[in-house]
């Protein structure tokens, strides 16, 4: 096996961090791909130049995703890394694995690529890194047959995520891995078989902690919220006081909507004026409860900055009850695909159609009514959908107002 | 229409757009369903089966994926011909 002096990359090994390069190293010791991985990476370094191609038709038969092809750019000084795709495999809900799958998934990836992985990738998949383009079906057969699937890439629905959800979260305020594991098996060929414009994302988050970050991830984001009041216990609240928390300033002063005040003897909340946003149950966590019916906030556009801005999910249905078989979650996405399919262009998410279309053609096309809730910016967001027969009815209703003296402008 | 029939149909849409404009399933869902009179979901179904059997491939480009008509070299790297 050849050895690369690598001066450069020895730097990121320093320092109490943990080191990609420590990791490409060990792999690098029993494995020729990752060996030359770490000459090329060097070689980078010392260029400041990348020499990774990316894209282009590779894959398994049948599929359009799971597969990104990536290429040496200089596969003569680096022959191992000459292809490099990278394989994404759709994780378990909640990334919740048993040693035993483990195992086995690192032999796979020992065999059949580089022995480097990624866990996990951003969009959630566990990626292996490196794989050769005759590798690919033979891994893929290993992989099925042991009941693992690809993942998604390109313009298609990406691999769904969620959060631990009720696994191992009290906030929970719906099963996010059975609803993640349903909406991945219902929209199979959506995942595998790229047919949008761009790439979709749904991340599905159990309480507004948002451990998934799907506000500003996923095109489609699906977060738990309740309707009820949030219970307090009064002698839990003055615990955290005497543990030394100021609840004045740690809790009522951060309220965002200010609904919320404490007098050093009782906390009251004005639970008409609270927004669920799970603050204030963070921290006086033995104190206060959710109560009540439990579904979700259902949000789309959020993206990272790429053509244009980075957006964040608007809010679209302030509550879905999220049970399965998931009905309403299920015909609500194909009523946005349609209309996202519609009105787009290639490379556009959907967050961008509708800062270009506006919320209230998507709203209409959608067959959701205006609700307050979905008003971002206080009077920016006009909504109201008055139809002509609306504006009869208050055309008459001001003349009677006039003739009786009621009319105020 | 025969599925067969309707096969050709999406073969010779993804042949005509080749080398002008990269098309994606529903692109063709839309195009072949307005010449035939075929339903969405029987396209999309002739067409999963032609992708299946390597008739037709997935390609991607800049972000964007889209269906093409196979390589020489991709029915060979999957081993369709020798």
């Amino acid at each position: 096996m050849k050895k690369y002096d690598t001066p450069l990359l020895d730097e990121l090994e320093k320092g109490p961090f943990p080191s990609f390069v420590k990791e490409i190293k060990k792999a690098a010791a029993k494995n020729e791909m990752a060996n030359d991985e770490l000459g090329q990476l060097e070689y980078s370094f010392k260029t400041n130049r990348g020499y990774w191609k990316h894209g282009g038709i590779v894959g398994v038969l049948g599929y359009g995703g799971g597969v990104i092809g990536r290429y040496s750019d200089l596969p003569d000084m680096f022959p191992e890394v000459k292809f490099f795709h990278t394989v994404r495999i759709n994780q378990p809900s909640g990334w919740f694995y048993t040693t035993k799958a483990l195992r086995e998934l690192m032999d796979l990836c020992d065999t059949y690529g580089s022995g480097i992985t990624n866990m996990h990738g951003s969009t959630g998949d566990l990626v292996f890194l490196g794989a050769r383009t005759e590798d690919l079906e033979p891994l893929f057969a290993e992989l099925t047959s042991r009941g693992w699937d690809l993942g998604g890439s390109g313009s298609a629905l990406r691999t769904p995520s969620c959060c631990v959800g009720p696994a191992r979260c009290e906030w929970a305020n719906y099963d996010t891995l059975e609803a993640c594991y349903q909406i991945t098996q219902e929209f199979q060929d959506e995942l595998h078989r790229p047919a949008f414009n761009y790439k979709y994302k749904i991340k599905f988050a159990g309480c507004a902690v948002d451990c998934v970050a799907s506000i500003a991830r996923a095109d489609c984001s699906v977060i738990g919220t309740w309707k009820g009041p949030i219970l307090i216990d009064q002698d839990a609240v003055r615990w955290h006081e005497k543990k030394g928390m100021d609840i004045n300033r740690e809790v009522v002063d951060m309220c965002p909507t200010q609904c919320i005040s404490y007098d050093g003897k009782e906390l009251k909340i004005n639970n008409d004026e609270c927004n669920r946003c799970m603050h204030c149950i963070t921290r006086l966590h033995k104190a206060l409860k959710p109560s009540g019916e439990r579904g979700a906030t259902i949000c789309i556009g959020s993206k990272a900055p790429i053509v244009v801005g980075s957006l964040l999910s608007w809010v679209i249905v302030p509550f879905m009850k999220m049970e399965p078989p998931y009905t309403e979650f299920k015909e609500l996405t194909r009523k946005m695909w349609d209309w996202w399919d519609e009105n787009s262009h290639p490379r556009e998410r959907i967050g961008e159609v509708i800062e270009m279309k506006g919320m209230r053609s998507f709203l209409e096309a959608i067959g959701v009514p205006p609700f307050p809730q979905q008003i971002k910016e206080p009077r920016k967001d006009p909504f109201f959908f008055f139809t002509e027969g609306d504006i009869e009815r208050f055309k008459k209703r001001e003349e009677e107002e006039k003739k009786t003296g009621k009319f105020i402008f | 229409m025969e599925k067969e029939e309707l096969k050709e149909k999406i073969y010779a849409f993804v042949l005509a757009a080749k080398g002008k404009k990269k098309v994606k399933p529903r692109d063709i869902e839309k195009g072949v369903s307005a010449e035939t009179g075929a339903g969405i979901d029987e396209i999309k179904q002739a067409m999963k089966e032609m992708i299946d059997v390597g008739k037709l491939m997935y390609s991607y480009t800049g972000g964007a994926s889209s269906v093409e008509i196979p390589s020489e070299e991709y029915l060979r790297e999957k081993g369709l011909i020798k």
